[in-house]
């Protein structure tokens, strides 16, 4: 009896830790056993492609919320470097310029968030949604709602950003991967990322352990508007061209994810891995109910309630989510 | 003792007793054998130190807690209280230390707060503005307050925010009233309008339990005073025989003092800290100084403004005027400024402020010098579990390892984590805020002698406490704080230390 009773803690705790990556499986096996095209080499690429953008920014607001903090603007970011990075692009055929432009801007939203949430005190859901209805606002003023086209030659580096390829592997998934090792290596093994936990596990103690609160919590907001414009950047070149509102599905999705990521191992709190994991459920989704031709509505419905599916589950085990607005 | 025409309650009936009532957690019996007994018409004063047991035993009038032991008598029945709703029911409210009122709601709103009175309007049920309106005006009439009853509570001062509390209970006509340290947050001309009202309550009839710190008001409204210590019920005073010398000699009764004693220290004249004339929110033109390896108590009652010199000096708390030297120099308070001049702060509440309850105790201990762990931003994880190691064992913090996490650690354990964080770097002068509230008495003697060899090792201590004996055995000299000022300092070796003390923390001015 006490033997089935040890088995059946493992199994709670083994569920607790590892029950999103498992489902994450559950869902990679259903959709290869159900799509014909899903589980090929050409898809799996197209798959890992697809989601590198959302990976990136996934991994911004995963700082973020490591921190306590909360995103809302980085939608409508990804619109603004576009044309940004667009218009930089078109007039100086420079593309180190237009990258600068483009990291520049996203740091810049960064600051300007971080600076009315962390520093001036406005709650996070507010101060970084009135930021981005205001960042909506100046890419429709500048485009009037319009595309851009790259109807003149452009440096060749550009369109090999987010459609080249490193012998099989394309690049943005290169990029991704890199990001991710980054993401885990900055919030495991630095002294930043053990404050921005130690922020998002309690404020309060971490000021007065003479943590600079409000500084660290700026830094997440530049990372996650860094993190913002590298994938817009990528988002750009596989276009080709510079839409206002590509990006917005993004704020969902991330947020989605790093929920996710929250429920992973079992810690309560987002992480580098977790959230690659999250970024991997949510881009089979789409991809995978796009292969069984289901319409786009129901992906939404599908996602919403695997999100609600995965916090749920991982409340009835027993792990308390912390998560602030 | 003569009757006064106005007293219509010449014939006082015993309306509450209580027949050896306790409570035990966790097999600790917090309060042992109260025998108490209200009269109606009565004002009852209940005092004891911090610990003593008040709080549990009025937590067991109103319902919150059901009591280990004993029984309970209203009106010669007896009743076992289930929770608030029925202990409301029978007539006994509680006015809380802390207002609640919501802000933005009218004064009689907040009278009828989740208790609306209704009827029925075209066969629904809604609230009966009209009713509720002219009761509200009512139970103010009986406080003999003139207030618009649909102002709103954020436009209230602090004594109307306290008689709207008030309010909110007698609307329900109670039989007892039980007052929690209701003159906490007031200023003195406040505090003696709210005293007149509530003499103004007993002669209504209504029997009355007041919990106080402040000495003055026990003499001025008591009619009998029960003294708390240790969780039991030292005596039950007639008003006749109370004095302030004698209450709180019961309340510190014939203490040991049988703890950690700091012996044989030379003070040295070396100034470390130095405050000036600080006025904060809380605090009033507080001056004081500390020296290289002294450690100067700070004493208060809780509310007093302990913590706050504390949070003014690391920078928490807005500076409105007056200065602070650190060393000879100025300084203008910052949590970061503080620590890179050396200042550490062991805050008062443990979780709330202390821990980060999701880290390993190996993360909480090197939190605060997490750059000495760190080479150019990258941690060492080596050192890190060296070090923590080291404070495990010398600190003998129990613990199944450096990567358990703090949450599952007692008491004790977490705050000498707490110390740990601190102690691994070079602090010059450390500020503890009632470093042994709620932890085991191993765990205490073991704080007691570090903070002892700190301030031998040449570290300047302020010592923050409402507990006297630690206070008494440890400090080198005592600044007592009361609302917010400096309300003396005192020689803990002097004769009588104790008593005048304890009568400086309760804000009584010998004559």
């Amino acid at each position: 009896m006490e033997g089935l009773a040890t088995i059946r803690r493992i199994d709670k705790n083994f569920l607790r830790k590892y029950g999103t990556v498992l489902g994450a499986f559950v869902i990679f096996i259903v959709f290869s056993l159900t799509a014909n095209n899903f589980f090929t080499t050409s898809n799996l690429f197209l798959l890992l492609r697809q989601m590198s953008m959302l990976t990136i920014i996934s991994l911004g607001f995963t700082f973020v919320m490591a921190a306590g903090g909360f995103d809302m603007s980085i939608g409508n970011t990804t619109g603004l470097v576009n044309i940004l990075f667009a218009i930089v692009l078109l007039n100086t055929n420079s593309f180190l310029l237009a990258l600068s432009a483009a990291l520049l801007t996203g740091m810049l939203i960064g600051v300007i968030n971080g600076t009315l949430v962390a520093r001036i005190g406005l709650p996070d859901f507010i101060g970084t949604f009135a930021v981005g209805s205001i960042v909506y606002g100046v890419k429709m003023l500048i485009t009037k709602g319009n595309p851009i086209f790259f109807d003149k030659d452009v440096p060749e580096i550009f369109p090999f950003i987010g459609q080249g390829y490193v012998g099989p592997v394309p690049f943005p998934v290169i990029l991704m991967f890199l990001l991710v090792a980054l993401s885990v290596f900055l919030l495991t093994k630095t002294s930043l990322g053990r404050r921005i936990y130690a922020i998002g596990g309690n404020s309060v103690a971490s000021l007065y352990a003479g943590i600079n609160i409000t500084r660290y919590r700026l830094i997440t907001f530049v990372i996650s508007g860094l993190s913002v414009s590298i994938a817009a950047v990528i988002l750009t070149s596989r276009l080709g061209s510079a839409q206002p509102l590509a990006g917005e599905v993004f704020l969902l999705d991330a947020i989605s994810v790093v929920f996710l990521s929250t429920t992973m191992f079992g810690e309560g709190e987002p992480t580098g891995s977790g959230t690659f994991v999250g970024a991997l459920i949510i881009s089979m989704l789409n991809n995978g109910l796009i292969m069984l031709n289901v319409p786009y509505y129901f992906q939404y419905i599908t996602k919403g309630l695997v999100v609600i599916f995965a916090v749920v589950l991982s409340v009835l085990l027993g792990q308390k989510l912390r998560v602030k607005f | 003792m003569v009757i006064k025409a106005e007293e219509p309650n010449q014939i006082r009936k015993k309306i509450l007793d209580t027949e050896t009532v306790g409570k035990e957690f966790n097999g600790v019996w917090v309060l042992r054998d109260i025998d108490f007994e209200l009269n109606s018409g009565d004002i009852h004063t209940l005092v004891g130190e911090n610990g003593a047991g008040k709080s549990t035993f009025i937590k067991i009038l109103s319902g919150v807690h059901q009591p280990s032991s004993g029984r309970t008598k209203i009106n010669g029945q007896y009743v076992s209280f289930e929770n608030v709703r029925h202990s409301e029911s029978l007539g006994i409210r509680t006015v809380h230390q802390e207002i609640n009122l919501v802000p933005f709601f009218t004064v009689y709103q907040n009278i009828f707060i989740g208790e609306e009175e209704k009827k029925r309007f075209a066969g629904i049920s809604i609230t009966d503005d009209k009713s509720m309106r002219r009761k509200a005006k009512g139970v103010l009439e009986q406080l003999g307050i003139e207030l618009d009853v649909n102002k709103p509570a954020h436009l209230l001062d602090a004594s109307l925010e306290r008689i709207v509390q008030i309010g909110k209970v007698l609307v329900h006509n109670p039989k007892v009233l039980i007052f929690d340290e209701p003159t906490t947050s007031l200023g003195e001309e406040e505090r003696s309008r709210l005293l007149e009202i509530i003499k103004g309550l007993k002669t209504q009839g209504m029997g009355i339990i007041y919990i106080t710190h402040n000495i003055e008001e026990v003499m001025e409204i008591s009619d009998r005073v029960t003294v708390f210590k240790d969780g039991r019920k030292i005596a039950t005073l007639p008003r006749e025989e109370i004095s302030p010398e004698k209450i709180v000699a019961m309340m510190l009764g014939h203490k040991t003092f049988n703890i950690y004693k700091r012996e044989n220290f030379s003070r040295s004249e070396d100034v470390c800290l130095e405050v000036e004339e600080l006025y904060t929110d809380k605090l009033k033109n507080m001056s004081f100084s500390l020296c290289k390896g002294e450690i100067l108590g700070i004493a208060g009652v809780v509310g007093a403004g302990k913590s706050e010199i504390a949070k003014a000096i690391f920078g928490l708390d807005k500076i409105h005027r007056g200065k602070i030297h650190l060393f000879g120099e100025n300084y203008a308070p910052s949590p970061q400024k503080a620590l890179v001049k050396g200042i550490a702060l062991v805050p008062e509440e443990r979780q709330a402020q202390g821990l980060i309850p999701n880290f390993s105790v190996m993360k909480n201990i090197t939190l605060t010098y997490l750059d000495v762990f760190s080479r150019s931003g990258v941690l060492d994880k080596e050192k890190e579990i060296n070090v923590t190691n080291r404070y495990i064992d010398l600190m003998s913090i129990k613990t199944t390892g450096h990567s358990q996490f703090v949450k599952y650690l007692s008491g004790g354990n977490q705050q000498k984590v707490v110390l740990s964080r601190w102690l691994n770097g070079d602090f010059k002068i450390g500020i503890f805020d009632e470093p042994t509230k709620g932890i085991d008495v191993k765990a205490k003697e073991d704080i007691y002698a570090l903070i002892d060899q700190l301030a031998r090792k040449g570290k300047a201590i302020l010592f923050l406490s409402s507990y006297l004996p630690e206070l008494i055995n440890l400090c080198d000299r005592i600044l007592v704080v009361h609302r917010g000022m400096i309300a003396g300092e005192f020689d803990p070796k002097a004769e009588n230390a104790k008593e005048m003390i304890m009568h400086a923390m309760l804000g009584w001015r010998a004559a």
